[in-house]
């Protein structure tokens, strides 16, 4: 069993009173699990907390065996991520935005660049200041920064957000590739029971902050018709309402 | 180190492609050579009575008044509230934070980049301000010891982006903080120069500190105490920004 990520009774507690409680997995190599909640669930909470972007209030996070606050460099050396709306410097060409990134790379090379930017059908945009793409393609450059280095672990939060059909059936393709033919694992959020369903191999429900579940994708589909009713009855469950 | 050096690089690349500093360094060139060209007009006006090497001899030193009290300070406020505060409003800051680089490296790799745009921008100045002396007629005397010596005021002006660097910990906004920065670097350089007896403690008094070693042999030891009280600011204006910006949510 080789654990890529770790989460020990994390809570984020913002002053509003909202964010995450006692949240408590582990993610093993080459899977794709799915956070799935409602809006303000603790879902980016979660996601910041793993990329070192908020420190936990309580708990530790651990990513290929490094502490994410005690040891940044080591932790994240394996990671892309992609979380709420892609971080684009607009007044800057795509590929400018890519070369950003890869000096923290040293794997990293132009071919690289030009693969990655083949991979989210940017090429004929490459030289095109950011703040002059759509949201869609914003949602795409986001997603090939995250994936620049060819990390080892992949976090986005929302990555079909804003993205059409057909651009989503292609990114969700691009996660099961990776996952089964190269074993990068990701953390995915998202509201839509229907997308974790299509790409997740586990989901992880969360409401108002607390972590109501953690199955393998055939074990909720088990007893339910679909994630969407799984996450249903979780949520009744936590209120004390009779399942149906 | 080589994520403190691949960060430097992208700071400066970011504050490269920024038009504005282009603009106002173009702006800064524009400033000192009209100063030199006043001179010429009052040579011209008085008929010769002024001497072009007379009027243009000090042009170098007196327009690193112009560069080290006002240009430099406002250009730095520029960039470190665009590298900070700047990024922070527009969530780009996130762009480096996913990254595998210390949050350490980026405040101070941050903090180099304003400094390193400000080095430029002074040797930038320093060098026009040279070469129109000399082409008006003014010499070349003293224009290498006052280069030479313009290299000290390096030190202050570290200081002072460093301290930049905390104010924009303390506050959020880019105009605020602009606006901010400002009104502190006038109200300390108002103190130094109004109360002499506080100057010589406050790190906006050595700005122009390369006033004090031009002409007379570097007097080390007086020197060493200032450097010491400028490393100092420095230090408690390193961590008191580090530890802001460590805590800050990004």
């Amino acid at each position: 069993m080789d654990i890529v990520l770790q989460l020990d009774h994390v809570s984020k507690v913002y002053s509003n009173g909202r964010g995450a409680r006692n949240i408590d997995f582990s993610v093993e190599r080459g899977e794709v699990v799915g956070l799935l909640g409602p809006n303000g669930s603790g879902k980016t909470t979660i996601m910041k907390a793993v990329c070192g972007l908020s420190q936990p209030t309580e708990g530790t996070v651990t990513v290929f065996g490094s502490n994410v606050v005690q040891d940044r460099e080591a932790a994240l050396a394996k990671v892309g991520a992609l979380i709420e709306q892609p971080a684009l410097f607009e007044n800057l060409t795509a590929w400018d935005n890519l070369r950003l990134a890869a000096r923290y790379y040293p794997n990293v090379d132009a071919a690289r660049m030009e693969k990655i930017l083949g991979l989210v059908g940017l090429t004929p945009y490459r030289k095109e200041k950011c703040g002059k793409f759509s949201l869609g393609m914003k949602q795409r450059m986001g997603l090939a920064l995250a994936l620049l280095s060819e990390p080892e672990l992949v976090i986005l939060d929302e990555p079909t957000n804003g993205l059409d059909i057909e651009a989503t059936v292609e990114i969700r393709e691009i996660i099961i590739r990776l996952a089964r033919e190269k074993g990068v694992t990701f953390l995915v959020a998202s509201h839509l029971a229907g997308e974790i369903e299509k790409m997740c191999s586990k989901v992880l429900v969360l409401h108002e902050g607390e972590m109501l579940a953690f199955d393998t994708r055939e074990e909720a589909l088990r007893l339910h018709p679909s994630l969407e009713d799984y996450f249903l009855a979780k949520v009744r469950d936590k209120k004390g309402s009779v399942v149906l | 180190m080589t994520q403190f050096l691949a960060n430097l690089k992208n700071e400066i690349f970011k504050l490269r492609k920024r038009k504005k500093y282009l603009i106002f360094l173009i702006l800064g060139c524009l400033v000192c050579v009209a100063s030199a060209l006043r001179l010429v007009v009052a040579n011209y006006i008085s008929h010769g009575a002024i001497s072009a090497p007379a009027a243009l001899g000090g042009l170098t030193a007196s327009n690193l008044s112009f560069i080290l009290v006002l240009f430099l300070p406002l250009v730095a406020i520029l960039a470190v509230c665009d590298l900070f505060v700047g990024e922070q409003a527009d969530r780009t800051i996130r762009f480096a934070l996913v990254r595998p680089v210390g949050k350490g490296k980026l405040f101070l790799s941050k903090a180099a980049a304003a400094f390193v745009l400000c080095a430029f921008d002074l040797a930038v100045l320093t060098l026009v301000s040279a070469i129109t002396q000399v082409a008006l007629g003014g010499g070349t005397r003293g224009i290498g010891a006052i280069v030479l010596a313009c290299l000290l005021d390096l030190i202050p002006l570290l200081t002072l982006i460093l301290f930049f660097c905390l104010v924009n910990q303390v506050v959020k906004g880019p105009g605020l903080v602009v606006l901010l920065s400002i009104l502190l670097y006038v109200v300390l350089a108002a103190v130094g120069t109004y109360l002499p007896t506080l100057g010589g403690l406050l790190f906006t008094g050595y700005l122009r500190w390369h006033n004090l070693w031009l002409g007379v042999p570097l007097p080390f030891m007086a020197m060493l105490a200032r450097v010491g009280l400028l490393v100092g600011y420095s230090l408690i204006f390193a961590c008191g920004g580090y530890l802001l910006f460590d805590r800050k949510e990004a």
